[in-house]
């Protein structure tokens, strides 16, 4: 009984070229041009990111140096004693480092080739922001090297010395002392994973959303099945209402399942011979990747299964559906990025199943999580799932009375 | 074979029953012809039939046994036949019948005779690899009865299962509807085409507002029509004739026809000598049988229902 019932969703499906276009190009389609275009457009606003400071210099120029940091990106995270791990899970966007003989190899003529301060960021922040900070703390380091300089200059200008002299006739520094501190500086991303590009960004994003896409497709086929009495008819045979379900979600699964092929094929293959970046798969851990399309996929149908059960027409789920995909993906963080949104927005962003499932994805992609990792999102959107499955069964029973 | 016993249902919010005291039977081997208006309450008596709606206050029995019980063991031996096109349009016929086949839980060999002898039952055999969104009015009404009688249902609703056809396929289903009855099945067929019960039907239910208004056979029914007589007449001043027919009895005037609906203590022959010694002339008289649309109008009245 099953089988065939799940036969006729597959052949409803298939029939149905307008929402199996809606379903897979789409989605391609998204990933192809949001990418495209936003790979050297990104600007994003650095400010508002979290971050963690350990300062192991007690000299001045490294309380300048956090001074100004502290005035361009506001105060520090207080707890900053577990930055690692909190910028590992992205709790934390970057960490500053600044090594005990900072202030006194910043203002040496010569200084040492250690690394004496390092921007450590997790391992999802876009790429725009990791460039950004970094460009931004080596100019500041710049800035306060070339004072230092400039006051040693001064100083030496009263105790005469050779280099000194000629320094002070050229108006620069010595040519053989460096004025740039990049060679102290040191940027990472905290895990050896993918680099995070506008793809590796883009693919998880454009992937959640459109398997949400499901949500008009199957909301369609259940009014119109429920519109001819078909579904009336099936009950009347004595199909019970968890059958009827399964039979809708489980096609649905597999087409989710086809989706997230698809889109990942689109970035790993078809992204480089447009001459974009290639999404990296290398090094995730597979199960989790899984664990979070199962999740995703759950939670879409059934958000699907409950629109369904509630609304009345073909146009209102026609309506409804991608209004709800539409509301989630902005709010979610899939069509603005999260970190550029407002204080609220954010908080709000945390209420949407496709942020729970873009975090999830992010986590896999980027950070490189293991299924621990992955726990929190999926577990809350198999909860979504849960209830949204519930609101279906009673309002599908409420309607059949 | 099916007992309905003062059977009311009213829906929730609604300011008054659908159902009020409904009683009636329906024999195997027979047809049940149920008659109503719109909004007359049948399809909240075929909705109780086919396991939608629980009931509320009296009884519905099948072979005494309630319907709940009957329909939990075997939920097949009753079948609906809606009155929409209650199956997939984007499946070919024979994908539809396969896939409600397997709902009615037939597998193997039976599926496979089942759906043969229904295609040929329904003479879709040239049609099972068409999409049933492309079938005439016609073959989806004869695809929608096929389904309904894929698990051989001991009871079976047919709910208008004419409308939308051409005359020959109303002819065939109304043909295929008197076989299923002779195959020994129980059925309850709804239609707005009075002709239509009145060819099939061995019972007929009057059913409006919800409530029972007759329940008999079509001699029964049609029988009721004795008293009523209709007839055009030449050569009177119409004044002159109703004052004359109003002594025989209760007097409409509809065009050129006169209905004379006859007091206890007169008979036709009195009325008609009284009318040729006035010095008309008949141009036509009815009397003695009421059609069942005459029937229906005057016990559920004129007025639009919807």
């Amino acid at each position: 009984m099953l089988l065939a019932l799940i036969k006729k969703e597959f052949l409803a499906l298939i029939r149905d070229v307008h929402g199996l276009a809606a379903l897979f190009l789409m989605p391609a389609i998204f990933i192809i041009i949001m990418s495209l275009a936003l790979k050297d457009v990104y600007s994003p606003s650095t400010k508002a990111l979290p971050y963690a400071v350990e300062n192991r210099d007690s000299g001045q120029l490294a309380d300048n140096f956090l001074a100004e940091w502290k005035k361009r990106h506001g105060s520090p995270q207080a707890n900053s004693a577990s930055w690692k791990d909190e910028v590992r899970d992205g709790k934390l966007s970057y960490a500053l480092i600044i090594e005990k003989n900072f202030s006194r190899e910043l203002a040496a003529e010569h200084p040492g080739s250690e690394k004496q301060l390092r921007l450590i960021a997790e391992p999802g922040l876009e790429s725009s922001a990791f460039t950004a900070n970094n460009a931004e703390l080596i100019m500041i380091a710049n800035e306060l090297r070339a004072r230092a300089l400039l006051s040693a200059a001064r100083m030496s200008q009263r105790l005469p010395q050779r280099s000194s002299q000629r320094s002070l006739r050229s108006g620069a520094p010595d040519e053989s002392v460096p004025v740039s501190a990049l060679a102290m500086i040191d940027t990472e991303r905290l895990s050896a994973g993918s680099r995070p590009t506008a793809v590796q960004q883009n693919v998880p994003a454009w992937l959640v959303f459109g398997m949400f896409f499901v949500v008009a497709s199957l909301a369609n086929l259940f009014i119109q099945e429920r519109q001819c009495g078909a579904l009336t008819r099936l009950a009347s045979l004595g199909v019970p209402t968890s059958v009827m379900i399964w039979s809708k979600a489980l096609p649905y699964l597999a087409i989710n399942g086809l989706q997230a092929a698809l889109m990942l094929a689109v970035g790993v293959w078809l992204m480089p011979l447009l001459g974009g970046d290639a999404l990296s798969l290398a090094g995730i851990h597979w199960g989790a990747l899984m664990l979070v399309l199962l999740a995703v996929s759950m939670a879409a149908i059934g958000l699907a299964l409950a629109l369904a059960s509630l609304v009345r027409t073909h146009a209102q789920a026609s309506a409804l559906g991608p209004i709800v995909n539409i509301l989630m993906a902005a709010i979610g963080g899939v069509m603005v990025p999260k970190f550029i949104m407002p204080e609220v927005m954010q908080r709000l962003a945390e209420f949407s199943p496709m942020n729970w499932g873009l975090e999830g994805m992010l986590a896999v992609l980027l950070r490189g999580s293991d299924m621990t990792g992955v726990l929190l999102p999926a577990a809350k959107l198999m909860g979504f799932a849960t209830i949204m499955i519930i609101i279906a069964v009673v309002f599908f029973r409420r309607r059949a009375n | 074979m099916l007992e309905i016993r003062d059977l009311s249902y009213c829906y929730p919010d609604a300011e008054k029953p659908s159902l009020t005291g409904v009683s009636l039977n329906a024999g195997r081997g027979k047809i049940l012809g149920l008659l109503g208006p719109n909004g007359a309450g049948k399809t909240t008596l075929i909705s109780h039939l086919s396991g939608i709606l629980q009931v509320q206050h009296g009884a519905i029995l099948i072979d005494g046994s309630p319907l709940a019980v009957v329909r939990r063991k075997a939920p097949t031996r009753i079948a609906v036949a809606p009155q929409e096109y209650a199956f997939y349009p984007m499946l070919t016929v024979k994908e539809n019948l396969e896939c409600f086949a397997a709902a009615g839980r037939l597998g193997g060999e039976r599926k496979r005779r089942r759906i043969v002898e229904c295609l040929a039952f329904s003479r879709l055999e040239r049609f099972v690899k068409i999409r049933a969104e492309r079938l005439s009015g016609g073959l989806k009404r004869r695809l929608n009865l096929a389904i309904a009688l894929l698990p051989e249902p001991e009871l079976i609703l047919l709910d208008e299962p004419t409308v939308g056809v051409d005359p020959q396929s109303r002819a065939f289903l109304l043909d295929a509807v008197k076989m299923i009855a002779n195959s020994g099945a129980a059925v309850i067929y709804t239609s707005h085409y009075m002709d239509e019960i009145e060819a099939i039907a061995d019972r007929v239910v009057i059913l409006d507002d919800g409530k029972i208004l007759r329940d008999g056979t079509l001699d029964e029914l049609l029988r009721d029509g004795v008293a009523h007589m209709r007839l055009a007449v030449e050569g009177v001043p119409a004044d002159e004739m109703n004052a004359l027919l109003g002594r025989y009895g209760k007097v409409e005037s509809v065009g050129e026809e006169w209905r004379v609906t006859l007091a206890h203590d007169r008979t036709p022959a009195e009325l008609l000598a009284a009318v040729e010694k006035l010095g008309g002339r008949l141009k036509y008289v009815e009397f003695g049988r009421n059609n069942l649309e005459q029937l229906f109008m005057a016990l559920t009245h004129r007025p639009l229902r919807d």
